[in-house]
């Protein structure tokens, strides 16, 4: 259950984001994506912030859980943002020490380019926080199907993306499992170099691939008992409602979007 | 070796929606060359209390002591070494190509001689009842074997402590009683074997103390006798015949295991006839 603080993990609890329907957060959260791309002001991206913030209270999630998930791309954001400060010659020159150079235009730059990537993080991570996976596959299929009269396998797809999201917790407490059982008979997955430590993790890998085979196996006998064969004729135990809620939070994430260009 | 568990509590997930209190102030030992068997429900904290025991989980609050020392001041390395610990389903951890080279893998890392390391996994196949089985694939074998070799696999450190964590779940009846074999031999040679299990009648038969787990609490620890006949709702088969007869045949005493049960009621028998 540790995998509960990682990014892309959904957050059980109730509130009006999770009640949301799903397909309208896929779009909302696709929309603000491409707001953030177009986005092009300090202004714009102040707007855009406090939105995610709101967004963020209004989600339940306690502030702290939320900024554990974005921990695994602060060292991305934090290299990317140096990189444009430093090496970018742009504008007045700020701060001079040996051979580099602080230019106003870098320091802008890496600003903007961290905040676009942190706020595009947090939304992903809201949206994957707030809908549960089942929930998120159901609303990709949906907004996919019109592409199924193109022979588009949309069904397959949102299938796949089920069975591969409901199978992270599981191969997740797995290899826990099988590490504590390696690390009672002595093995130590923290010494030596890159190349031992690799070696140190193959009494848990080879038993985790057999384990995810055997599991493959399993689900496909237990889907097929059941009589599962594809997309035909299969009907929704949930159905998705699309209501009038939804329908405003689309429009508003629409004019936070234009709003947020035209600053 | 004495293992001692002073007030632990364990919580999983702390501060999270999954937040699980899974022992709630537990307080136990494990004695030397004792076999200790700890029963109690699903989820009542037993594979939670094991964990603690070769310091794989570190108490939330409280401590554990091994020989009067604090675990903390022991690398877990070395304790792992002196305490073996068999999960539930330890199958499923084989990994190397061969069975001799899976029951190799712990000794080796104990820093053993090759000499040494090949003696003990002689050693440990032979009293498993599965040396035939060294040079064949750990994966191509049946459900009970997998289990005879996983068990040698730790086995084979040598512990002082075994915990064995539902040694026995979902084998079949000729291999469970060999494993209650092993279980016994150990205990003859001097080491302490810790024995969760959801079957009270193996227990009955190896225990020489009993501990029930309710809901990450110890509900109740001693003589499997005390245990057992204070307690009829966790009790084995020969008890559950036994204790309605006690009224009128207070005579008849408090057996537990299957032979003393049976002598118990021959005596109950003959003297009526
Ligand atoms: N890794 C974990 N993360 C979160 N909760 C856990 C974890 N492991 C166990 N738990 C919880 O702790 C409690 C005790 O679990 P534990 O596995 O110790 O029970 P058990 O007595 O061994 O049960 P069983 O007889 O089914 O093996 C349960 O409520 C369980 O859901
Ligand atoms: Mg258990």
């Amino acid at each position: 259950m540790t995998a509960g603080r990682t990014l892309g993990q959904f957050y059980p609890v109730a509130s009006l984001l999770h009640g949301l329907d799903p397909r309208a957060k896929i779009l909302g959260t696709a929309a603000l994506a491409v707001g953030l791309f177009l986005v092009d002001s300090a202004a714009g991206f102040l707007l855009i912030s406090a939105v995610v913030v709101l967004l963020v209270a209004a989600s339940r999630i306690p502030p702290g859980t939320f900024v554990g998930f974005l921990r695994p791309v602060a060292f991305i954001v934090a290299l990317t943002a140096l990189f444009q400060v430093f090496f970018s010659r742009e504008g007045e020159l700020l701060l001079e020490w040996g051979f580099v150079q602080v230019h106003e235009g870098g320091l802008v730059r890496g600003l903007f380019l961290a905040s676009r990537i942190l706020l595009l993080v947090s939304t992903a991570a809201l949206l994957t926080a707030t809908t549960a996976p089942v929930a998120l596959a159901d609303g990709i299929e949906d907004l996919l199907s019109p592409l199924k009269k193109a022979r588009f396998p949309a069904h397959e797809l949102a299938m796949m993306i089920t069975i591969a999201l409901r199978f992270i917790p599981t191969l997740h407490e797995e290899a826990q499992k099988i590490t504590r059982a390696q690390a009672a008979r002595g093995a130590d997955f923290s010494e030596g170099g890159p190349i031992r430590r690799a070696r140190a993790l193959l009494p848990v890998l080879v038993p985790l691939t057999i384990g995810a085979f055997r599991r493959a196996d399993e689900l496909a006998e237990a889907m097929e008992s059941r009589g599962y064969r594809g997309d035909e004729g299969r009907t929704r135990y949930r159905e998705l409602r699309f209501r009038t809620r939804d329908a405003l939070v689309l429009c508003a994430a629409a004019l936070v979007v234009f709003a947020g260009i035209l600053l | 070796m004495r293992i001692e568990l002073e007030n632990v509590r364990h919580v999983y997930a702390p501060g999270t929606p999954f937040e699980v209190e899974a022992l709630r102030g537990v307080s136990l030992a494990i004695e030397p060359e004792e076999v200790l068997g700890i029963v109690g429900g699903t989820g009542s904290g037993k594979s939670t209390l094991v964990q603690h025991l070769n310091l794989l989980l570190v108490p939330t609050s409280g401590r554990v002591l091994v020989d009067g020392a604090d675990v903390r001041t022991i690398r877990g390395r070395e304790l792992r070494g002196r305490v073996g610990l068999v999960f539930q389903f330890p199958e499923a951890a084989l990994f190397a190509p061969t069975v001799e080279e899976d029951v190799a893998f712990a000794p080796r890392r104990l820093g053993l001689s090759e000499g040494e390391v090949h003696r003990r996994v002689g050693e440990t196949l032979g009293l498993l009842g599965a040396s035939h089985l060294a040079g064949r694939s750990p994966f191509a074998l049946s459900g009970g074997e997998k289990r005879r070799v996983a068990i040698a696999g730790v086995l084979a450190m040598a512990p002082e402590v075994l915990v064995l964590d539902e040694p026995t779940a979902g084998l079949d009846p000729a291999t469970r009683e060999d494993l209650l074999g092993v279980v016994r031999a150990l205990r003859e040679e001097g080491t302490s074997v810790v024995m969760v299990s959801h079957d009270l009648d193996e227990v009955a038969e190896v225990a020489d103390r009993v501990c029930v787990l309710e809901n990450g609490e110890v509900r109740a620890v001693g003589a499997p006798e005390e245990v057992f006949y204070a307690h009829p709702t966790t009790a084995p088969s020969t008890v559950r015949v036994v204790r309605p007869l006690r009224g009128p045949h207070p005579e008849v005493g408090r057996p537990v295991r299957f032979e003393e049960t049976l002598a118990a009621l021959k005596g109950l028998l003959e003297g009526r006839v």
